[in-house]
């Protein structure tokens, strides 16, 4: 399927993949503040990395001077990268500040990207959150003391709700809240939860139990029937009796392989099953053109003579 | 810039001998086949030549056993539904896990009618083990729907065999093939090497017809019901006028393709095999689907480890290169490929693979052009990459453990190759 970005998405990928001086891939070595969001398993990761001026003595009045991103993702998840680096450089932030930029600036940064790719952006807020998280712990700022309410390890905590992309409760009821989410389509473009084998939508604390605890239950709310009904009770094949197989093994062993083997030849039972035995003819006899006569005429002939009339031999090759 | 078209398992051009003899009906000869009067008659005869010609060619007992559809999606519904509707006894359906979405979401949709489905696996190479064949038939298995070739990855499977199983099995069960990219590719023969196959779709837009006509063979003799009514046409198995100069322009395709087909596979094959050297040699870490199986020889589907294929897609593109991708992010769903999960791609790489497909139309120049357009593509997303080491070329070690703890030692292809520098 043909994405259509906007020129500001396709010249920032193109820019950032050609190198071009401006862009901000990279990563900075021992950085000040580092984040990361997304697995390979997923399809798309990014790894952020900030630099910041140290103030002497006011740790929170550091300013962010330098961004790098290395990303693993598509053209949109490097674009995405791309603004929210030049988003942060430019604006001169300290840290605390930069928390202010969230997935709608990095939309507007691009000139809006599709609804299906906005998880992009999403990754690079989520990256951002973590890395000033970092930078907190190493300048010994205490976030919840200034009120600052960001929780990056939380993902890890808690029930895992997508089992596809390992989000947790926490972590989407949160979403749910901070972007508006009120529909599974909306909370699969914003976050990919869902997004992938469907089977957290309607199951019990599944993403639609998650939004009517937020927002209270609608009526007309949309139920799949996803769960397909019981098949009915149709019997298996019935299994050949565990004597006859064995019969057949050894009418196989003691009569049919030693003639086989005599010509260079070896018979292999693939599978019994009811009245057919599956076999398939191994070493000279594989590549005998009278391969096929002698299943017949051989083995089926015995089958039927020392087992039961009603076997039938079917030769697989 | 010189367009470089290497996507033929999504679509083909169409050729200008299939373009030149639609062109009268859709000018004068634009009569209604079941029309009463001398010009109607003409169309009626364009229609049943046609159907002639793709019977012989295909190894059909008669001309009536196709049917003319809008095209492989329609033909494979028109099989599972149809099986369905003419043996309500039979409960149970057999199809694999690598099927086009046309099969694939049709056996779903009968899972949640109430049929049983069985998905055979595929091993890391793509293909089947007929002995979860056997193990799946049942007394009530109403249909084997396995695929011909593979649209993603090319891989072949023994069709011939499998119906032979099948039928021997049990003669009651119906076998279907989805040919929609082997039709014109490999050789088809419903009188002789194909004798047990009972139903097989194809698409008119692989083979250089147009898009929205396409053929279900339906053996003499199946127990097998209508799937579209209301109409006589197609001998009450398909309502609706003929697609007169589309089922014109699908007999010319397929007579092309199979007249020439030997030599086109020949130079088919001469194409993808230089190109999956090239990319073998000039690209560190990539690793080619279904390498030690049968393929379609116009096929490589290659896995690149530690970046996406849309970005791939993307520069390709700017460089006047179509290819495709199983990545997740080309699939309109956030899932990547069925196909490549089936075969236990490493999740390094599923996503970052890409598919070239080549045509009669395609030639080697247009090859070295990829070949020295591709690697670097990849060395320059592999910069942006987080799992990626630019300055010795490899991945990060932690990236490399998370390779090493998902290949099998049987993927040779996953280790470096010899000549794995890509700058």
């Amino acid at each position: 399927m043909a994405w259509e970005y906007s020129d500001k998405t396709r010249a920032l990928f193109m820019d950032a993949v050609q190198g071009k001086p401006g862009t901000h891939m990279g990563e900075i070595a021992d950085p000040d503040g580092i984040g990361e969001h997304g697995s390979i398993a997923c399809g798309d990761a990014l790894r952020f990395t900030f630099r910041v001026e140290r103030h002497a003595t006011d740790p929170l009045q550091d300013v962010i001077t330098e961004a790098r991103y290395l990303t693993y993702g598509c053209t949109s998840a490097i674009a995405a990268s791309e603004a929210l680096c030049a988003l942060i450089e430019e604006g001169h932030y300290t840290p605390i500040a930069a928390l202010a930029i969230k997935n709608e600036d990095i939309v507007a940064y691009l000139d809006g990207l599709p609804v299906q790719k906005i998880h992009c952006s999403v990754m690079g807020a989520e990256a951002l959150q973590a890395a000033v998280f970092n930078w907190a712990q190493k300048r010994g700022v205490d976030l919840e003391e200034l009120g600052v309410d960001i929780l990056p390890e939380e993902k890890e905590e808690g029930r895992v709700v997508c089992k596809c992309f390992g989000l947790t409760e926490p972590y989407i009821r949160r979403k749910i809240k901070e972007m508006g989410l009120h529909s599974i389509a909306q909370i699969t473009n914003a976050i990919k939860a869902g997004g992938a084998c469907t089977n957290c939508h309607h199951t019990p604390g599944g993403l639609q139990d998650l939004l009517d605890e937020t927002w209270g239950r609608s009526e007309t709310r949309y139920k799949e029937s996803l769960e397909p009904p019981t098949p009915p009770g149709v019997p298996a094949a019935e299994p050949s009796p565990y004597v006859v197989a064995k019969r057949i093994e050894q009418v196989i062993d003691e009569e049919v392989r030693p003639l086989l083997q005599h010509d260079g030849g070896d018979i292999e039972i693939v599978d019994i099953k009811g009245n057919i035995v599956y076999c398939r003819m191994a070493g000279a006899c594989a590549a005998c053109a009278a391969a096929d006569k002698t299943m017949k005429l051989v083995v089926e002939t015995a089958l039927k003579d020392k087992v039961d009339e009603r076997l039938r031999v079917v030769a697989v090759t | 810039m010189e367009l470089i078209y290497a996507d033929n398992n999504a679509t083909t051009a169409v050729a200008p001998e299939v373009r030149e003899v639609m062109a009268p009906y859709l000018a004068d000869d634009y009569f209604n086949p079941s029309s009463m009067y001398e010009p109607a008659r003409r169309t009626a005869h364009a229609v049943e030549a046609a159907r002639a010609t793709i019977a012989g060619l295909l190894g059909m007992g008669d001309p009536s056993e196709l049917v003319f559809t809008g095209g492989a999606t329609e033909s494979n519904n028109a099989a599972l539904f149809g099986a369905a509707r003419a043996n309500p006894g039979r409960r149970h359906v057999i199809t694999t896990a690598v099927e086009h979405p046309a099969v694939l979401e049709v056996a779903e949709e009968m899972a949640r009618q109430g049929f049983a489905v069985d998905f055979l696996p595929v091993d890391r190479q793509g293909r089947l083990d007929i002995k979860d064949l056997i193990r799946a038939l049942r007394p009530d298995t109403l249909i084997v729907s396995a695929m011909h070739a593979n649209n993603e990855t090319g891989v072949v499977f023994p069709v011939a065999e499998l119906a032979r199983v099948v039928k021997e099995t049990d003669p009651a069960i119906l076998f279907h093939t989805d040919a929609t990219q082997s039709v014109g590719k490999l050789p088809v023969d419903l009188s002789g090497e194909h004798a047990n196959v009972d139903l097989l779709s194809f698409s008119g837009h692989k083979l250089h017809a147009p898009k929205g006509v396409g053929g279900l063979f339906i053996r003499r003799g199946s127990r097998w019901r209508p799937f579209l009514v209301g109409g006589h046409q197609e001998r009450n198995r398909r309502a609706g006028t003929e697609n007169v100069p589309y089922v014109v322009g699908l007999a010319v395709a397929v007579e092309l393709a199979a007249r020439h087909r030997e030599k086109e596979a020949a130079h088919l094959a001469s194409l993808r095999d230089r190109l999956e050297a090239l990319l073998v040699e000039r690209i560190p870490y990539v690793a080619v689907n279904g390498r030690e199986a049968p393929r379609l020889p116009s096929t490589l589907n290659v896995a690149i480890h530690f970046i996406e294929g849309e970005g791939m897609l993307y520069q390709l593109d700017a460089f006047g290169i179509c290819a495709s991708s199983g990545s997740a992010c080309t699939s309109g769903s956030l899932e990547p490929s069925h196909v490549l999960r089936a075969m236990q791609v490493p999740f390094t790489a599923v996503h970052g693979s890409v598919r070239f497909s080549f045509s009669r139309y395609n030639t080697m120049a247009e090859v070295e052009r990829i070949a020295e357009v591709f690697p670097e593509i990849v060395a320059r997303l592999r910069r942006l990459s987080p799992y990626w080491d630019t300055e010795r070329n490899t991945p990060r070690p932690e990236a490399l453990a998370m390779l090493e703890s998902t290949a099998s030692p049987a993927e040779s292809a996953d280790r470096p190759s010899a000549h794995g520098n890509s700058a």
